[in-house]
């Protein structure tokens, strides 16, 4: 039996995994090099065993909650940003696409007219409205005033 | 019994219950900051770290497939946390380390030893051990986690797991002679 097959298994033998058989043990018992490393592993070993286990800080569980709102809340927005985006990005491509075909069939030449006839018409109509704004606003604020009131009062009652 | 609670913590998590989640924080937050303090040592990258966990676990649990122990699946994220923290990618982590198979030759210094000189002595040996090393005798020497829960998280076989903590022990033993010659 050598030193070095002895020490391989001092560890184990300090951390109770091992009973040393009988050559080991007679080695360990002749051998002050290794009788000293098996002392020092189960001195080791018993340390790291009294070790003191950090505890978490009081308001651990309260940040961390914090925390992770905080990321849902990042992750949230990125998705709305995401989804505006995208959406935009398809309105612009619809109304690219739109206007390309437009464009090459001819009609847009044809709509311009159209626009322009449109055009003068709404015109006409806004002048002979202009007069009776006020009337129209007052009306329609009314309405307002009067729905707003409503939904105010069923709410109430359904509280 | 204590099984079928944690099934419907875990159930009651997934479905938005911040109540369920904030049981599940306070029920691991100590063994996970122990384990993560144990392998960083400073107190505040802890914390960070431990809340790092827990934001994992937050996201996680949607895919969690209950097939381990939730507490195990806990530990994987604190172990691949740990070694990301040291710069290491969890999936290519060797525990062999060629330099710890030195045999660690007893010498009389080791006589000097006092138990209290140890310990002292022991945090900054500790603080010296490779991060595979340190998270090994964290978790092993933190109540509860045995050699088998060792494996499950770490996703080794038991026989490496003991091998890799008798290696990084004989690894302290040395390096605490050393500091005393």
């Amino acid at each position: 039996m050598f030193c070095d097959e002895a020490l391989d298994s001092v560890e184990a033998i300090a951390a109770g995994d091992l009973a040393p058989d009988g050559r080991v043990a007679s080695h360990l018992a002749t051998c002050p090099n290794c009788a000293l490393a098996l002392e020092g592993a189960r001195r080791l070993e018993a340390s790291l065993r009294r070790r003191a286990a950090p505890t978490a800080p009081a308001e651990f569980t309260s940040r961390t909650l914090a925390r992770i709102r905080r990321a849902r809340w990042r992750s949230d927005q990125f998705l709305d940003v995401g989804f505006n985006v995208a959406i935009l990005l398809v309105v612009v491509s619809v109304v690219a696409g739109v206007w390309m075909l437009l464009n090459r069939t001819g009609i847009v030449s044809v709509s311009g007219d159209a626009v322009n006839v449109f055009g003068s018409g709404f015109v006409a109509l806004a002048r002979r409205v202009a007069p009776a704004l006020p009337l129209y606003a007052g009306a329609a604020a009314l309405l307002v005033s009067a729905l707003a009131i409503w939904w105010w009062a069923e709410r109430d009652a359904a509280l | 019994m204590e099984d079928v609670h944690e099934r419907e913590l875990v159930e009651r998590c997934r479905s938005g219950d911040e109540h369920a989640f904030q049981e599940l924080v306070d029920r691991h937050k100590d063994l996970v900051f122990a384990l993560i303090a144990r392998t960083v040592q400073d107190r505040s990258r802890a914390e960070d770290l431990a809340q790092d966990v827990f934001l994992r676990i937050h996201r996680g649990l949607p895919y969690f497939r209950g097939e381990a122990r939730l507490s195990t699946w806990i530990y994987r994220i604190v172990a691949n946390v740990c070694l990301q923290e040291h710069g290491h990618t969890p999936a290519t982590v060797s525990f062999d380390d060629e330099r710890t198979r030195a045999k660690a030759m007893p010498s009389a210094p080791d006589r000097q030893f006092g138990d209290l000189e140890l310990r002292d002595r022991l945090e900054k040996a500790i603080a010296r051990l490779p991060a595979n090393y340190r998270l090994l005798i964290a978790a092993h020497y933190l109540n509860g986690v045995q050699y088998e829960g060792l494996a499950d998280a770490l996703q080794l076989p038991l026989g490496t797991v003991k091998t890799q903590l008798y290696r990084a022990k004989r690894q302290l033993r040395r390096l605490l002679e050393t500091d005393l010659k």
